[in-house]
């Protein structure tokens, strides 16, 4: 997911006209109600699925509708640390000879490290806490679809309030941590390293 | 040689002409937003102009024209330029050496063969007991001077230095314009110097080139352009403080406002009878106690001491007309001027330089040029 939204990102900054539209459509799983979202994906992954293979009910399926619902979270925080950088750092690398590819390995990378973090993080938190989407599509078969969520559902449905409340406090703590992270205690600085090879 | 000729309407209208030889020191002044930094940018392919040819070395690195059927444009890190950037854009995350060192990527060199030329520029630039620090704990001088060493790590064709000395203390920048005097007998390459400091300008340039609204309007060494301007708006963009119009008639001089007619020489450019701009340097002017033959009354209106130089304000009697002299505060001293007292000035006719006068509807064009 991280390389896909790396590569977004970086991506969007090129675009002109388009950006705001294609910015649109990849915000879109941040604004639509999971189940809309679901609903879709049921769609598209029942026995005619777009991928040629039935993908409803299946590990498989929960982990495409789990990647296209995180596109925001993976995307949006490397953009915009894309975007900080200053112009004339870029200008300052393409007048030093550096090819798009080493720009991008050697000054936008290191430069975006926090961005790049935030994103992970982001991401690993929205993934586990997923829960109407994954629910639609992959429905609650243990060892199978069951994400952690839904068996918190599952154990409240079943008044084990116990059981729910010892895989939410779990989830709870990994959030805080994965959040904290997001906010910067991982990426305050960008990756500063004093020697090229 | 650096050749440059480049033009474009849009987005900020450009009309430039300049030659830069190798070891010249040409500066670019004018007003702010003239396009000064834009025809560096041009130059090193960061922005593109509709038309011109720019050639480097004997080297075409852009050439185009209007109609965009003949475009032949390299990419800037094709273009061998060192750019000097007006806030350095030092890469923040990485020391000074490996500032210095980035420009090598693409070289034959091993890692300790970068090294080693890195550090000797940054020693240069007396910096190299800094190679280790980042850009963030180093002074404006001393990042300048990365920024420097980075320009010219890659030996590049041509140096481009966007406004160097803008942002950082004066007793730096008297540091910085030995090290850049050193390095142009060193370098032998064309260096553009993007200025509006016309002091500057004045103190390192060989060429000067004046550039208003995107035209350049007179390229010449400093002490030809502050004695003879073009035209009235490059005497004014040059600060010229002493000029004033008039009426040129075969050979003579009649000042507006003022019954005083000199006999000027000039070669011929100027139509008969045509209304003209004129200046006249310091050096044309003297003041006395006594009248002259020559010397007409003025009165001092103003004065004000800048150190050692003394600034006057002169009004010439039954006239409008104020000149501005400049001397030595002993000179004043001596001649025991006053405000309000009344002096005798003379103009040196042969020092009048009379230029076409700008046109009120259109500010590009000038009569007579």
């Amino acid at each position: 997911m991280l390389p896909f939204g790396i590569w977004a990102a970086h991506k969007l900054l090129s675009l002109n006209k388009s950006r705001p539209w294609v910015e649109a459509a990849l915000a879109l799983p941040l604004v639509l109600p999971p189940t809309v979202l679901g609903y879709y994906f049921l769609i598209s992954f029942g026995n005619t699925s777009i991928f040629g293979i039935p993908l409803v009910f299946s590990f498989t399926g929960i982990l495409i509708a789990s990647l296209i619902a995180n596109i925001p979270f993976a995307i949006q925080p490397i953009q915009r640390a894309f975007e900080a950088i200053n112009p004339e750092i870029r200008e300052a690398a393409q007048v030093s000879g550096l090819s798009n590819w080493q720009i991008f390995r050697l000054i936008e990378l290191p430069l975006s490290w926090r961005g790049i973090t935030g994103a992970a993080a982001l991401t690993f938190a929205h993934t586990l806490g997923e829960f109407g989407v994954v629910l639609m599509v992959g429905g609650a078969i243990p060892g199978e679809t069951k994400t952690a969520s839904i068996a918190i559902y599952d154990k409240v449905q079943g008044f084990d309030t116990s059981g729910a409340g010892a895989i939410a406090l779990v989830l709870l703590g990994t959030s805080l941590v994965c959040i904290a992270l997001s906010y910067g205690v991982l990426g305050r600085k960008p990756n500063l390293h004093k020697g090229l090879s | 040689m650096l050749r440059v000729k480049i033009g474009q309407t849009t987005p900020s209208p450009l009309q430039i002409n300049l030659e830069c030889a190798p070891g010249e020191l040409h500066a670019l002044v004018g007003p702010s937003g003239s396009g000064k930094t834009t025809v560096l940018r041009t130059i090193a392919g960061l922005n593109k102009p509709a038309s011109g040819k720019i050639e480097c070395d004997g080297k075409v690195w852009f050439e185009g024209d209007d109609l965009r059927s003949k475009v032949q444009q390299l990419s800037p890190a094709e273009r061998s330029c060192g750019f000097l950037f007006q806030q350095y854009a030092l890469f923040p995350h990485l020391s000074a050496l490996s500032n210095v060192t980035i420009p090598l990527q693409n070289s034959d060199l091993n890692t300790s063969q970068r090294k080693a030329i890195s550090l000797d520029l940054l020693d240069r630039m007396g910096i190299a007991n800094l190679a280790e620090r980042m850009p963030n704990q180093l002074s404006g001088g001393q990042q300048q001077r990365v920024a420097l060493a980075r320009a010219l790590a890659r030996q590049p064709k041509v140096l481009l230095l966007d406004e160097p000395f803008s942002a950082i203390d004066t007793p730096t920048r008297q540091g910085l314009y030995k090290t850049l005097a050193e390095l142009r007998s060193d370098l032998n390459i064309p260096i553009l110097l993007v200025t509006h400091d016309l002091r500057e300008a004045d103190l390192l340039a060989d060429q000067i080139t004046v550039i208003d609204e995107g035209i350049s309007l007179q390229t010449a060494a400093p002490q030809v352009l502050f004695q003879k301007p073009r035209n009235s708006r490059v005497a004014e963009l040059v600060g010229i403080s002493n000029m004033f119009n008039g009426v040129f008639d075969a050979g003579s001089l009649s000042w507006d406002g003022c019954a005083k007619v000199f006999s000027v020489a000039d070669k011929g450019k100027i139509p008969s009878k045509a209304r003209v701009a004129w200046v006249i340097p310091q050096s044309g002017l003297s003041v006395h106690n006594k009248p002259t033959q020559t010397s007409m009354p003025a009165l001092i209106e103003k004065m004000s001491s800048l150190g050692q130089i003394a600034a006057t304000q002169l009004r010439i009697q039954d006239s409008q007309n104020t000149i501005e002299w400049e001397a030595s505060s002993a000179e004043v001293r001596r001649l025991e001027m006053e405000v309000g007292k009344q002096m005798h000035i003379e103009l040196d006719g042969n020092q009048i330089h009379i230029m076409p006068l700008r046109s009120i509807n259109d500010p590009r064009r000038f009569i007579g040029n």
